[in-house]
């Protein structure tokens, strides 16, 4: 039966190997050159950190969501009216009152680009997977009009807003250039920690872990289900407007049309790796990021920057059968 | 006479608990072969490895006279063999057809008409109706029940086993049940019944096999025994008669249901105006057949269904726009009618399965959270009540076995101060020892506890030895006879079916 884990993972790397063959560049170049580019160097090291930070909480909103039963694949647009609501409150208030400011907007913007997906799936039964994709369709139009408008930098040519100064930015918290730390990614594990410690020991994080395990014994043991299901699906919007805030105020520096490159898919892929554990966050997105960087060096070689994609499909495929197995070992 | 299954010497051991000891089975073809036994005798594991769910560590298999090793059900199904579970494998989202030809389709094309053709033939052969265009939801217990037959016909095969068949089924769908397996013996085919009704076994198998600690004690003819024998072989010494000593003085009356109408799932209501008052110190029972509106009134009282018209008073107080988490906190308490989709986490660990109801009654709540050392002691109480076997609290409810499932949820009832107790079927999968065991605790709890208990059983017999006193429902009302009758068997029976 473990034979079984064993030729997934083999066929997987057979996959990888024959697409590098395929794009001409040398298996052990490439896959060395990868692992090079996200962890051979302090540079290196900082740049995958940066790129894990918005999928860690990224990943830890559609994980909040996935124990509540409920598939949030509206991340995405969460994420994006997050980052452009941080920006836009930055730009008028400046200073460390505009970064707190900016933030809590971020939070709301999400939390509030979630609530008509919470709102009818509570009570409308409305499906979360539907409405969500169609917000993210809004949150996208919206924010690349706004962009393009208002709130667009008159001197630039593309629709992007002003460059925040340094002071209106999420300083790091260590930083010895090549190498630095944002008080971000900090921020982040902060909050998964807390959310583990939530859900095992709060009654309130009990009963959003039996709604999504079992809606009706939930209902039989007094949960307010629909209430739960409500809540979740606004904590998991607000954790994704936060994951938009940091990126936009840590990194970014401002907000512009196509801000995300995809970082609330990329999550679903995240939470799904992390399996029942918030901790197992970490890895999942640290994997996911160091991928993203990895990736952009082996480009140099003359190989696509998608297949790092292909080997996140693969990472997520041998994992569902290595947790298949030991779900089905338990029958 | 032929034997159409012969096991010998069948052992099997999981970990350090050995299941099966050499067990032999003879079941003559074109009989009903009952097995009796006690929760964790080895009947289920049997009837597995019988179907090829489980492999043995020793022994023989022999199937209509050929000696066989199944490595899979699916070999076991090739052989003639089928199985139906105590959880039905119907799947709500598909229709009755599709769920009829399930894992068996005719092709790869599945050519509609010839389907639906062949599964009318099967259903007219045992008397059977369906919808096959219907989702398999709308389908009552017994209709589940029917379509998990049809799925082994559908399948060929020429052995059935059935377990625990009638444990949802009301009394007349029980003996329509036992009707179809008498016109399927007739036409050949084997039935093995895992029961624990031992009525049943009297009045419808041939032979009897009894299984206890996983070895065989005793296979025999029906004929050659009775009821109160099979269940001495069956607990293994002389049986005690239960203690139903009537109630002293009733205490307050902890609830009340005044003018109750709650709509059943398909729009009609199912409770129709019913009045019901239960006080401290007693145990109530519901007597009637399946869907008079026991489901819905229960889940009135517990409030997570709404109540059209009607008052729920729980406690003294008017309860009717109580959310259920308040009626829980204030001390109710719920063993539910089906333990898999109202009851438990199977994926969850004993350990958190205990708190899951109870989570928001102090103690166990604390301020905003759980309190660990509460939760550990409510678990390890809740499944020492009933002796559930278990491998250790961290592991997840599915790995125990139905009735050990249902012996923690019983206990799980009993535990932080319950005031009034909702039970349906509290036995249900139990063994007459463990069953008599939930209702002395519940009888214990009301005596000395100053509680109550509300209990749906469709065994009008367990009702009648448990209970203190008997009302009926039907037809979404309740009926009361005379007190001095209240535990009248032929009246509650009239009042069951509405004879005048």
């Amino acid at each position: 039966m473990r034979l079984r884990v064993a030729l997934v993972s083999v066929a997987a790397l057979l996959l990888v190997v024959g697409a590098l063959v395929l794009s001409g560049v040398p298996p052990t170049e490439a896959l060395a050159e990868l692992a090079r580019g996200a962890f051979g160097s302090k540079s290196a090291w900082a740049g995958t950190l940066r790129e894990t930070t918005p999928l860690l909480l990224a990943g830890l909103a559609v994980f909040l969501a996935l124990r509540a039963g409920l598939f949030n694949i509206g991340v995405e647009g969460q994420l994006v009216v997050g980052a452009m609501a941080s920006v836009a409150v930055c730009l008028a208030v400046p200073g460390a009152a505009g970064v707190v400011l900016g933030t809590l907007a971020g939070v709301a913007a999400g939390a509030l680009w979630a609530l008509p997906a919470g709102l009818i799936k509570a009570y409308r039964n409305g499906h979360e997977v539907i409405t969500t994709i169609m917000l993210n369709g809004v949150a996208n139009f919206l924010s690349t009009a706004l962009v393009a408008g208002p709130l667009k930098d008159p001197s630039q040519q593309s629709p992007t807003t002003r460059l925040l100064d340094a002071s209106t930015r999420i300083p790091d918290l260590y930083s010895a250039p090549p190498f630095r730390v944002n008080l971000g990614l900090v921020a982040g594990l902060v909050l998964i920690a807390a959310t583990a410690w939530w859900l095992r020991r709060t009654v309130a994080g009990f009963e959003l872990r039996a709604t999504g395990a079992n809606l009706r014994a939930a209902e039989f043991a007094g949960v307010p289900v629909r209430r739960v299901m409500l809540w979740s699906m606004v904590a998991s919007g607000a954790i994704g407007g936060l994951a938009g805030a940091l990126q936009a105020l840590a990194y970014e520096g401002r907000f512009y049309a196509g801000f995300s490159p995809g970082y609330g898919f990329d999550s679903l892929g995240v939470a799904i790796l992390a399996g029942a554990s918030p901790f197992g966050l970490l890895p999942s997105a640290l994997a996911f990021g160091a991928l993203a960087k990895g990736s952009t060096s082996i480009q140099i070689l003359g190989v696509p920057k998608g297949l790092s994609y292909v080997i996140l499909g693969l990472l997520i495929v041998v994992f569902a059968v290595v947790r298949y197995r030991r779900e089905g070992a338990r029958d | 006479m032929s034997l159409a299954v012969r096991l010998r010497g069948i052992s099997k051991r999981f970990g350090a608990v050995r299941a099966l000891e050499s067990v032999d089975l003879d079941v003559e073809a074109g009989t009903l072969h009952a097995l009796v036994g006690e929760n964790g005798a080895g009947k289920t594991t049997l009837m597995r490895v019988l179907y090829g769910a489980i492999q043995p560590d020793a022994g023989s298999i022999e199937v209509e006279g050929r000696a066989r090793r199944f490595r899979s059900s699916r070999e076991a199904i090739e052989a003639g063999i089928g199985m139906v579970s105590q959880h039905y494998s119907i799947l709500p989202q598909l229709t009755c057809l599709q769920n009829l030809m399930l894992g068996a389709e005719p092709g790869a094309w599945i050519a509609e008409g010839a389907a639906v053709a062949r599964a009318e033939e099967l259903a007219a052969r045992m008397g059977f109706r369906f919808d096959w265009h219907a989702d398999a939801s709308t389908l009552s217990p017994a209709g589940a029940q029917k379509l998990e037959i049809l799925k082994l016909l559908w399948r060929s095969a020429r052995i059935l086993i059935l377990d625990e068949p009638t444990a949802m089924l009301s009394p007349a769908d029980s003996d329509a049940l036992f009707e179809s397996l008498a016109q399927l013996r007739s036409e050949g085919a084997t039935v093995i019944l895992v029961t624990h009704r031992l009525p049943e076994v009297m009045d419808h198998a041939e032979r009897v096999t009894v299984l206890r600690g996983g070895r065989r004690v005793a296979s025999m003819p029906v004929a050659d025994t009775d009821a109160r024998g099979l269940a001495e072989l069956i607990v293994g010494h002389t049986l005690e008669r239960a203690s139903a000593e009537p109630p002293g003085s009733l205490g307050e009356e902890l609830l009340a249901v005044q003018g109750l109408v709650v709509a059943g799932y398909r729009g009609d209501d199912a409770v129709r105006g019913a009045d019901l008052a239960v006080r401290a110190g007693e145990i109530v029972g519901i007597a009637g057949v399946d869907g008079s509106g026991q489901r819905e009134l229960f889940q009135a009282v517990l409030g997570v269904a709404r109540a059209k018209a009607g008052v729920v008073r729980l406690f003294g107080e008017d309860a009717s726009k109580w959310p259920p988490s308040r009626r829980l906190e204030a001390g109710l308490r719920l063993i539910p009618e089906d333990r898999h989709e109202e009851g438990v986490i199977d994926e969850w660990p004993l350990l958190e399965n205990a708190a899951l109801g109870l989570q928001r009654v102090p103690p166990l709540r604390r301020g905003g959270g759980l309190d660990p050392g509460v939760q550990r002691d409510v678990a390890e109480r809740a499944a020492r009540a009933f002796d559930t076997k278990h491998g250790g609290l961290r592991l997840p409810m599915a790995s125990l076995s139905g009735g050990n499932q249902q012996r923690f949820v019983a206990g799980r009832a009993l535990q932080l101060g319950p005031r009034l107790l909702l039970a349906f079927q509290p036995a249900r999968g139990l063994d007459i020892e463990a069953t008599r065991r939930v209702y002395d605790a519940i009888r214990t709890l009301c005596r000395e506890g100053g509680a109550a208990a509300l209990v749906v059983s469709f065994d009008l017999d367990e009702l009648l030895e448990h209970c203190d006193r008997l009302v009926a429902m039907r037809s979404g009302r309740i009926f009361e006879p005379p007190p001095e009758r209240a535990k009248d068997r032929a009246e509650i029976g009239r009042l069951m079916v509405g004879a005048a």
